[in-house]
């Protein structure tokens, strides 16, 4: 067992912490305070290659584990921005990995041309999805989705099946929800919207399953990266802040708030690691371990940025300093998909009953 | 006096705030909360019953009844505060403290003030102000170098014949930009440490009073933050707290602010167990006759236990602040009690919401969705009023005469 970077990874970690130091921390607040993200963002990022990674012909190639360690550098930077940097990748990883010609065409050719693609989990069951004469129609809401409100597709999962629809199709409606405000966030609500067959993506339970474990794995990253910057931040406070006649963070009750959420932000990383190594190497438990990172990763982020809150003080509190966002931006990522341990639960109580 | 259930008189609090919570206070919170902005209007509309000099007027204008003389007989003042914090903050905890933060003001003029001073309180306070708003007082205590670490207060009141020249910034005060009368706390005499720490009344429009810029923030958003700056501003001598002698002796610098502080926490810790109940029934709602897969959600131990816990939490944070009120009532010494009803209170505010959001799942990440905005109100209660981590300092003294650090 080795835990070392290869060059490749080492080389794109760096690169990305410097862009999430230098530039998504310094551009997160105004983007949090404005709902809406830089317009560098998306040149920034284009140079970086973070939007045509996915290869149309080779998806089988793509790597879990060097999206993970970005991910982990993106939540580091801005939770609500690396949501707009991460969000090609479930479609167009799930379109070129099952997809048919005609849906490859329309999603490839669109990102090729600098149009964005999200990724939306009906984990509410509300939408309904009814085949009509070898097509689909679909309605009911969507969302919230983010990157929803600027993107030109969204790779809908729902009532079994995975399609590809146009966003031109939907009647989308705008939303700056309390986290991740820069993120474009959008509902839609579809009317009988028709999903031609061959831009269903699929409709085997594994290939939805094996998409949400990507998802899972990439937010559990990121919200190991959120949960290591509100310590950051925390411990550079601390440092700083005297009352009482010394430096808080010389308090041992604050040495220990810190010293747990860091020891979370940890462990919620490697797990993140782990699962994205197993889907990289196809291991039969990869499922279960992007699940579970989830589970961890958003026990970890919620902890880590209401106790960052705690240490800050009324500081915290305001939206001068960086904390009090970060815990806007913790709750959406135990959200997104639903209750990571309520599905959990439900799978293995359904195997229970089976046996 | 039975500890566990209600006399009518608390009983009559408690449907009289919990029915105002429910029809006047949930139809704005979401509002006042994304526009940041005040309730002025229900201010206004509360105001025969919840005035903002409620610690001057005593308790009839709420209940109708007038304190007993008595100060041996036991009090309810204590009781009903954490009953009705409790449906207030059930309501809307930002607006709860917009229609109570006058209160942190006119509490230590009610306990320190002479009847000249309490009089000049109440005139400042009267009619309302230029705007046509229901006038609101600002107790200015905290600084930005001096959040939990109150006797440290770098604000100092120069004495200058017949007047105090007070020099300093404020920090985190509610009502500070809108108050039409300020309670300022000023170090008067360096040499004599804590001692020295004198509160002033000030009024709006009192040259060097300079209300500062008003902050954005995580929650309890419809209650007004700002700064205050002292520039140099002159007061008279008359205007300084700590000449009357109350019944309970002489009360005059930090060390009795610090005592008043210690009679709210009891209530601070009862609003956020109204968060916390707020955000349990939210989900008890959507469980009762909610479906999951085709099963009823009330048949999963999943989310059944999740709902017990929150119960057990919520309870407990109740009995801890109605035992400390309890005790304040029955003039018992509770800084204990009052110090784990706080903390326990917060705690359990932010337990709740946060496990009811995840139970939630995307539908609450929908904008305005009220257990979201709980979440957020529900992190102030354990920073403002003495941090989760002084209440526990504090306990942790009461234990062995020393301050673990």
């Amino acid at each position: 067992m080795d835990f070392t970077l290869d060059a490749e990874q080492d080389l794109i970690v760096q690169t990305v912490r410097k862009f999430a130091d230098r530039d998504l921390r310094s551009w997160t607040a105004d983007a949090d305070r404005a709902g809406t993200p830089p317009e560098r963002l998306i040149a920034t990022a284009t140079d970086l290659g973070f939007f045509d990674e996915v290869s149309r012909d080779d998806p089988a190639s793509y790597a879990h584990l060097t999206r993970a360690l970005r991910g982990f550098e993106l939540g580091r930077g801005c939770a609500g921005l690396a949501a707009l940097l991460e969000t090609n990748v479930e479609p167009a990883l799930a379109v070129a990995t099952w997809g048919q010609a005609a849906a490859k065409d329309a999603l490839f050719t669109s990102l090729s041309t600098g149009g964005l693609a999200a990724f939306a989990h009906d984990s509410r069951g509300l939408l309904t999805v009814v085949p009509a004469a070898g097509d689909l129609h679909v309605s009911g809401k969507l969302g919230p989705v983010p990157a929803l409100a600027i993107a030109r597709h969204v790779l809908v999962a729902a009532g079994g099946v995975l399609m590809l629809v146009p966003t031109s199709k939907l009647t989308l409606t705008p939303i700056t929800p309390s986290g991740w405000r820069a993120a474009c966030w959008a509902t839609a609500q579809l009317d009988g919207v028709v999903v031609p067959a061959d831009h269903v993506v699929s409709s085997d339970p594994a290939a939805i399953a094996t998409l949400l474990a990507w998802a899972r794995v990439s937010l559990a990253a990121r919200a190991a990266g959120v949960a290591t910057a509100a310590m950051e931040y925390a411990q550079a406070y601390a440092a700083e802040r005297v009352q009482f006649g010394q430096p808080i963070g010389t308090f041992e009750s604050l040495i220990r708030l810190h010293d747990d959420a860091v020891t979370g932000a940890i462990a919620a990383r490697l797990c993140a690691l782990h699962a994205a190594w197993a889907l990289d190497a196809r291991r039969a438990e990869a499922l279960d371990l992007a699940s579970r990172a989830r589970v961890l990763a958003g026990d970890v982020v919620a902890r880590a940025t209401i106790d960052a809150v705690q240490i800050y003080g009324g500081y915290g509190f305001v939206n001068d300093y960086p904390v009090e966002k970060l815990m806007r931006d913790a709750r959406a990522f135990e959200a997104l998909h639903g209750d990571e341990r309520l599905g959990r639960v439900l799978t293995e109580r359904r195997l229970q009953e089976a046996v | 006096m039975d500890l566990f259930h209600d006399n009518p008189l608390l009983a009559g609090v408690r449907q009289m705030l919990g029915s105002f919570a429910l029809r006047s206070m949930r139809p704005i919170a979401a509002r006042h909360d994304r526009e940041e902005s005040m309730p002025w209007a229900l201010m206004k509309e509360a105001s025969p019953f919840l005035s903002q000099t409620a610690a001057l007027d005593g308790r009839k204008k709420l209940t109708g009844l007038e304190d007993d003389p008595d100060p041996k007989k036991p009090r309810t003042a204590a009781r009903i505060a954490v009953v009705g914090s409790e449906e207030l903050g059930y309501g809307c905890a930002g607006i709860a403290l917009a229609l109570a933060g006058s209160g942190l003001a006119a509490s230590p003029v009610a306990r320190m003030g002479t009847d000249e001073q309490r009089a000049e309180f109440k005139k400042l306070m009267s009619g309302l102000d230029d705007q046509g708003r229901v006038k609101v007082a600002a107790m200015a205590l905290s600084e930005p170098a001096t959040g939990s670490d109150i006797s440290g207060l770098k604000t100092i009141a120069i004495p200058d014949g017949d007047h105090y020249v007070i020099r300093g910034s404020k920090q985190w005060i509610t009502n500070g930009l809108s108050a039409a009368v300020y309670v300022v706390w000023a170090q008067a005499d360096p040499a004599a440490g804590r001692a020295g720490v004198r509160g002033f009344i000030v009024a709006r429009g009192t040259p060097g009073l300079v209300p500062g810029r008003k902050e954005t923030k995580l929650g309890i958003r419809a209650s007004e933050t700002a700064q205050v700056h002292f520039e140099d501003c002159r007061v008279h001598k008359d205007m300084m707290l700590g000449q009357a002698t109350s019944a309970e002796g002489a009360a005059t610098g930090l060390s009795d602010t610090k005592k008043m502080l210690d009679s709210t926490r009891p209530a601070v810790g009862s609003q956020a167990v109204g968060i916390a109940r707020a955000a349990y029934e939210f989900l008890l709602d959507r469980v009762r006759g909610g479906s999951l897969h085709g099963t009823p959600m009330a048949s999963h131990q999943h989310i059944m236990f999740e709902l017990a816990e929150m119960q057990m939490e919520i309870t407990a944070s109740r009995m801890l602040a109605h035992r400390a009120a309890w005790l304040a009532d029955h003039h018992q010494d509770n800084v204990a009690e009052a110090s784990m009803a706080k903390a326990h209170g917060a705690r359990t505010a932010q337990l709740v919401t946060t496990r009811a959001m995840v139970l939630l799942g995307e539908e609450a990440l929908e904008p305005d969705h009220p257990v979201e905005k709980w979440y957020r109100d529900a992190k102030i209660y354990d920073i403002f009023e003495g941090t989760g981590q002084i209440q526990r300092r504090i306990l942790a003294r009461l234990l062995t005469g020393q301050n673990p650090t």
